[in-house]
């Protein structure tokens, strides 16, 4: 397997001394400690990644690193040896020559990453003064722009002199992740910090910009720092790994040892935590609805029918949903897998009634959505309930929790006041809050704990259905597999039915039963969730599959794993 | 005067070049924090001159209106906090009592512009179509015209009582709380938990009263302290050209003008002057502490 | 592989139809300025043309009353009055004035030039005081840029008269730099130009510096530097442009102050424009003269916003006019339904 190919890749560099070497870094932002005494090594031609979740530092550690700290906030301790040299004690004008010529930086929104206002060219043109040619002489403007275009075309695009006239807005996610990243290797670094490079990108870009920047590593032998959340990302694409909470190390070494068996509680946690490491985690509480879902008299809780959806948009039509169908039996999990632009954010708001289909039918519990008012839905929607995606904008800021969780009783004029009030406290509990969180608002929350909220106010009105749109995928992995084994546990007991919409697989596989795979408003495929995952049909399906990062396999593709 | 105020962009601290990141181990601390030093000088300062203009009988046992000529053109000194005037009039007391016409004036010419101007906006936010673009004309013109004009016109019409340059003042204000308002009711309106609510089972009433209104009033309120402010500067502005209680009222802009006619006694200029810019100061500074908190 | 999304150019059809809507909002503005004066006056209690007419310490002969009356169709409806005003108004006549036969056009125009001197002149000190403060939080020693940053608010602070008085009193009393008598003068007319600017400088400078902020904290900034970009670097290529920009339209906005200041500052330092002509007019209840200068007042106004309104979107690409009959403002700026649009 891979082991060979690592070892040598860790040989030590001929000049002896690792190419970073961290020693006892700590950072402290007005009094609060970020980071306390992180050690670490990064030899030459090898990649190393930071894995926490949030509050972990791993960004502190980074940005130190490149001593892009806030000024005048962060305070940094310790020893960051850059090639020998230690670069935190330099002043700033002796260290500013290695920042993007010794040291490049990806950054995690790529979005956000360029300047608006002016040209990528323009832009471009910042990175390519940095070359210097055999003399030490800066290349001229024509020598900078072929420069500039050979990176752009190495880095996969088509055609390069379109993008370096373009400004940022008319590229996508994936394009300006790759000139971001051709950006940073054009003045070919000795080392690449990666903040989170992927997690703004839809998976199977993902899976493509991680390919590119292993690709680059191997070819122009450049060492690779890279900052993640994500267990399975590291596993796959690096060769050591470094396990931080609250700014400290829990664990580090080799990734093939500390991801299959991590000898930290903390670091074993994360890996059980994520989904794709640990598909069968809940297994038991799944076989529920799964029993449900096989039994064939079990009715069918929510039909769609052909349903099309298209929306005028800057004078042209875009067609978000194009006829599509499935149904979801009572008590089971129903998810809807695409990426951006795949229409699942359109099928759901189809399904509460929050639009209204062009064709087609939409019947919950046996009445029908589409088609009807706001207020002939109210009693449909006693029944029917929504979890958003971001917990940070779905609450009401100035409310307080047990307000917002009561609103819906008090909107559907549910039992008494002394009713309403236990009924909030038993949502609560369900979800796991304590009840001294009920006088809060919600900016004293955390993201999970205002998840839970958004969760709780869902079910105070023991609806039979919930649909969820990607309710994880804001919070952290840990967050995340305690939200998981909530909803589970919710359908067990009380049979509710669950429209789930994500674009991560591997959640998928631990929390559904049926599958129906989108992409540009049609359904690629459907069916249970064992049969996608071991017998997919379209390519499709097939390459999201692929995208999965997979702790066993690092640098090969896991479509050769997967014989098939 | 226009009120130019800038869309929140957070503390206006420093940064370096290094962009707007901070560790995310601290972004979660809640925005509780206590209020700085200067904010809580600025409060003490405006109630200390709202208690001047509700009650100056309690700060200052001198007449106002009625001096002792043989005392005229005196310093300050212990006895006349201020000194006196050309008519020996305690220049304290004239401040004091001055304060009644200048700050219940500038509270006149806010409540008018938060009231029209928020329903305004309101209206206009909420209801959209043509409301909306009707409403938006009138705005407008409200804004076309310079409110220190418009002030000008309407004093020399109704009167010259600083109770008039407030109500025009007023009417100019209206403008700005209009386009603030539906700024903020359009925003909140495309919310994610206003939709929430909807699915929850609210009515558009419900939404409009309870989620809608009280996101959208918090700019509304900080915009209310700054216009204080700035209302309380043309209003001294108007008396001081004469476009206000004729003397013996003592508006702050009527002393500065009455005051510059005499160089010898320079404090007859700057003790009105400097309340008047302490104050707005304060309402200023206060203004600036609630849109950073936000 | 990586398919480049359509990379949409900058049609003419969207602008074409902004363009059209601006306009016709901008007339209509106009027109409703004009009635909206002319109702205030009309509506007030007290019937102010009437009285002024009536008023016999005013002397006017019986004769000139009733040519007065006529011309302005004192003794017809409201309505009729507002119709027949708004017909001349369009055609270029703003009235008579009451005190002096003369046509209010004519009044106005002999005093304008002083008045447009001195705004222009104003502006162009705010600006440059603007700019500089704001070049100066971002670039200089940190005490120095934490004491500039608190120019603004205390600027705002002043009242103008009191700047005024104070130029006057150092600058010309003391410092014998100008005389007070030779208001028109180059010297009297910078320091008023001074005196006039420093509020407006005062309104630029926090919306530039806040733009300044908000674009500082940016990722793209930040990225920038990490590819070894200097400070200053950063300020000239990165932040000026797309910070400078939204501040056109907020200088837009600051025309009707220049305007209403002016009256305050002409006549602390003297000097002959549409401020003294404005004193001179409510002297004497001379109403016609007042309305025709808030029109004119306003019609500055809405005509420099929507030249700025036309304009902008040709300089920041950020701004997407496709966005319905939206006034398209920059990111950092709430998009309104009005002609001049930025947010308040």
């Amino acid at each position: 397997m891979a082991p060979q190919r690592r070892l040598s890749s860790t040989a030590p560099d001929p000049a002896g001394q690792p190419l970073l070497r961290v020693q006892d870094l700590s950072v402290s932002y007005g009094g609060h400690q970020v980071v306390d005494r992180v050690s670490f090594d990064l030899p030459r031609g090898h990649s190393l990644a930071l894995i926490g979740e949030s509050g972990s530092g791993k960004s502190t550690i980074a940005r130190s690193v490149l001593r892009l700290l806030p000024a005048g906030v962060g305070r940094a301790t310790g020893t960051v040896e850059l090639q020998g040299q230690d670069v935190l004690a330099l002043p700033e004008r002796h260290f500013r020559p290695l920042r993007g010529r010794t040291i490049g930086f990806v950054p995690q929104d790529p979005s956000s990453s360029l300047n608006p206002v002016r040209t990528i060219g323009s832009q471009a043109r910042e990175a390519s003064a940095l070359l210097r040619d055999d003399a030490g002489r800066e290349l001229d403007g024509a020598a900078q722009r072929r420069a500039v275009v050979d990176v752009l075309a190495r880095v996969g695009l088509d055609d390069p002199e379109r993008v370096l006239a373009s400004y940022p807005h008319q590229l996508s996610g994936g394009m300006l992740q790759r000139v971001l990243i051709g950006l940073a290797v054009l003045p070919q670094p000795a080392l690449i910090v990666a903040d989170e490079p992927t997690s703004a990108l839809d998976v199977t870009i993902q899976k493509r910009i991680l390919d590119l920047l292993t690709d680059l590593r191997d070819s122009l032998d450049i060492s690779m720092l890279l900052i993640t959340h994500d267990l399975a990302i590291a596993a796959e694409r690096a060769d050591s790994v470094v396990v931080l909470k609250d700014g400290t190390v829990q664990e580090s070494g080799p990734t093939s040892r500390v991801s299959t068996e991590p000898t930290s509680a903390y670091a074993q946690r994360l890996h059980d935590d994520v989904p794709a490491l640990n598909p069968d985690r809940y297994a038991d509480l799944r076989a529920v609805g799964e029993a449900r879902r096989a039994d064939p008299a079990s009715a069918p809780k929510i039909e769609v029918r052909g349903v099309t959806k298209t929306f005028a948009v800057h004078g042209s039509e875009l067609t978000a949903v194009d006829d599509l169908s499935f149904s979801v039996p009572a008590g089971t999990t129903h998810a809807i897998v695409g990426e951006s632009g795949s229409g699942k954010t359109t099928t759901i708001r189809l399904l509460l009634g929050l639009e209204t289909p062009d064709a087609g039918e939409i019947v919950v519990a046996g009445e029908r959505v589409d088609g009807r008012s706001h207020a002939e839905l109210r009693s449909v929607r006693r029944h029917l309930q929504f979890v958003y995606q971001n917990p940070f904008t779905s609450l009401d800021p100035t409310w307080k929790v047990e307000r917002l969780v009561r609103e819906p009783l008090d909107r559907f004029k549910v039992g008494d006041k002394a009713a309403r009030r236990d009924a909030v406290r038993e949502a609560l509990d369900a979800v796991g809050l304590d009840h001294a969180l009920l006088s809060r608002r919600p900016d004293a929350l955390s993201g999970g704990q205002r998840q839970r909220v958004a969760i709780a106010r869902a079910l105070v009105l023991r609806p039979d259905v919930i649909v969820l749109d990607e309710p994880t995928s804001a919070l952290d992995v840990s967050v995340q597999a305690d939200i998981v084994q909530v909803l589970l546990r919710l359908q067990a007991e009380l049979g509710l039915t669950y429209v789930f919409v994500s674009h991560d697989l591997a959640l998928v596989r631990q929390l559904a039963h049926t599958v129906s795979v989108v992409r540009r408003g049609r359904v690629v495929e459907d069916g249970t969730v064992e049969r996608i995952f071991d017998a997919p049909r379209e390519d499709y399906t097939r390459t999201l599959l692929a995208s999965i990062p997979d702790a066993g396999t690092a640098r090969r593709p896991v479509l050769a794993e997967r014989a098939s | 005067m226009t009120t130019i105020t800038t869309e929140p962009a957070g503390a206006s601290s420093p940064g370096s070049g290094g962009g707007g990141w901070k560790p995310s181990a601290l972004r979660r601390r809640g925005s509780r924090r206590r209020a700085p030093y200067g904010v809580l000088l600025s409060c003490a300062v405006l109630l200390l001159v709202l208690a001047w203009s509700l009650a100056p009988g309690l700060f200052t046992r001198q007449d106002p209106a009625h001096g002792v000529p043989a005392d005229a053109f005196q310093g300050p000194s212990t006895a006349h906090w201020f000194g006196t005037d050309h008519l020996g009039r305690d220049e304290f007391s004239r401040v004091v009592h001055g304060s009644a016409s200048s700050v219940t004036s500038a509270l006149v010419a806010v409540a008018i512009g938060v009231l029209v101007g928020g329903l305004i906006g309101l209206l206009a936010g909420f209801l959209g179509g043509w409301v909306d673009v009707t409403l938006a004309r009138v705005v407008d013109v409200l804004l076309a015209i310079p409110s220190f004009l418009l002030a000008v016109v309407v004093v020399s019409a109704l009167g010259f009582e600083t109770i008039n340059a407030a109500i025009a003042t007023g009417v100019s204000a209206v403008a700005v709380f209009a386009r603030v308002m539906r700024s903020e009711v359009l925003k909140t309106r495309r919310a994610v938990f206003v939709e929430a609510s909807l699915l929850l089972g609210g009515s558009r009433w419900h939404v409009l009263v309870r989620h809608v209104l009280p996101n959208a009033s918090r700019s509304v309120l900080n915009l209310a302290v700054l216009q204080f402010g700035l209302s309380i500067l043309v209003i001294a502005g108007l008396a001081f050209l004469g476009y206000g209680d004729p003397p013996p009222a003592s508006d702050w802009g009527l002393l500065v003008s009455s005051g510059k006619d005499y160089p010898l006694a320079p404090w007859l200029v700057y003790a009105p002057a400097l309340v008047t810019i302490a104050t707005v100061l304060s309402a200023n500074r206060i203004s600036r502490w609630l849109r950073n908190a936000d | 592989m990586g398919a480049t999304r359509q990379l949409p150019r900058r049609t003419s059809r969207p602008y074409l139809t902004y363009a059209v809507q601006r306009v016709v909002q901008a007339v209509v503005v106009v027109l409703l300025a004009y009635c909206f004066t002319f109702l205030v006056i009309s509506v007030l209690p007290g019937d102010p043309v009437t009285a002024t007419l009536r008023n016999p310490q005013n002397n006017f002969t019986e004769e000139e009353v009733q040519r007065i009356v006529a011309y302005y169709g004192l003794d017809r409806p409201v309505w009729v009055q507002l119709w027949e005003a708004l017909s001349r108004f369009v055609q270029g006549d703003l009235g008579v004035s009451l005190r002096s036969n003369l046509p209010v056009s004519q009044l106005i125009g002999d005093v304008l030039g002083s008045t447009v001197v001195l705004a222009v002149t104003a502006l162009v000190v705010a600006l440059v005081l603007a700019f500089a403060i704001a070049y100066g939080t971002r670039n200089a020693p940190a005490p120095v840029a934490k004491a500039l940053r608190a120019f603004p608010s205390l600027f705002l602070s002043v009242p103008n008269f009191v700047i005024g008085l104070l130029l006057i009193n150092v600058f010309a009393f003391q410092l014998g730099l100008f005389q007070v008598i030779d208001s028109e003068g180059p010297a009297a007319t910078f320091f008023a130009a001074v005196a006039l600017g420093i509020p407006v400088s005062a309104q630029v400078a926090e919306v530039l510096i806040a733009n300044l902020d908000h674009e500082a904290r940016q990722d793209y900034a930040g990225f920038a530097t990490s590819r070894g970009l200097s400070r200053s670097r950063l300020f000239w290529r990165h932040l000026l442009k797309p910070s400078s920009l939204p501040v056109v339209t907020v200088i837009a906005l600051t025309v009707g102050e220049l305007l209403g200041g002016a009256l305050i500052t002409e006549t602390i330092f003297g000097r002959t424009g549409i401020g003294s002509l404005v004193q001179r007019s409510v002297t004497t209840q001379d109403l016609p003269v007042l309305q025709a200068v808030v029109v004119l007042a306003a019609v500055v106004f809405v005509v420099v916003n929507l030249v700025v309104d036309l304009v902008y979107p040709l300089l920041d690409p950020r701004v997407d006019l496709r966005g319905a009959a939206r006034a398209p403002r920059t990111p950092t700026e709430q998009p309104l339904e009005t002609t001049q649009g930025a947010s308040a």
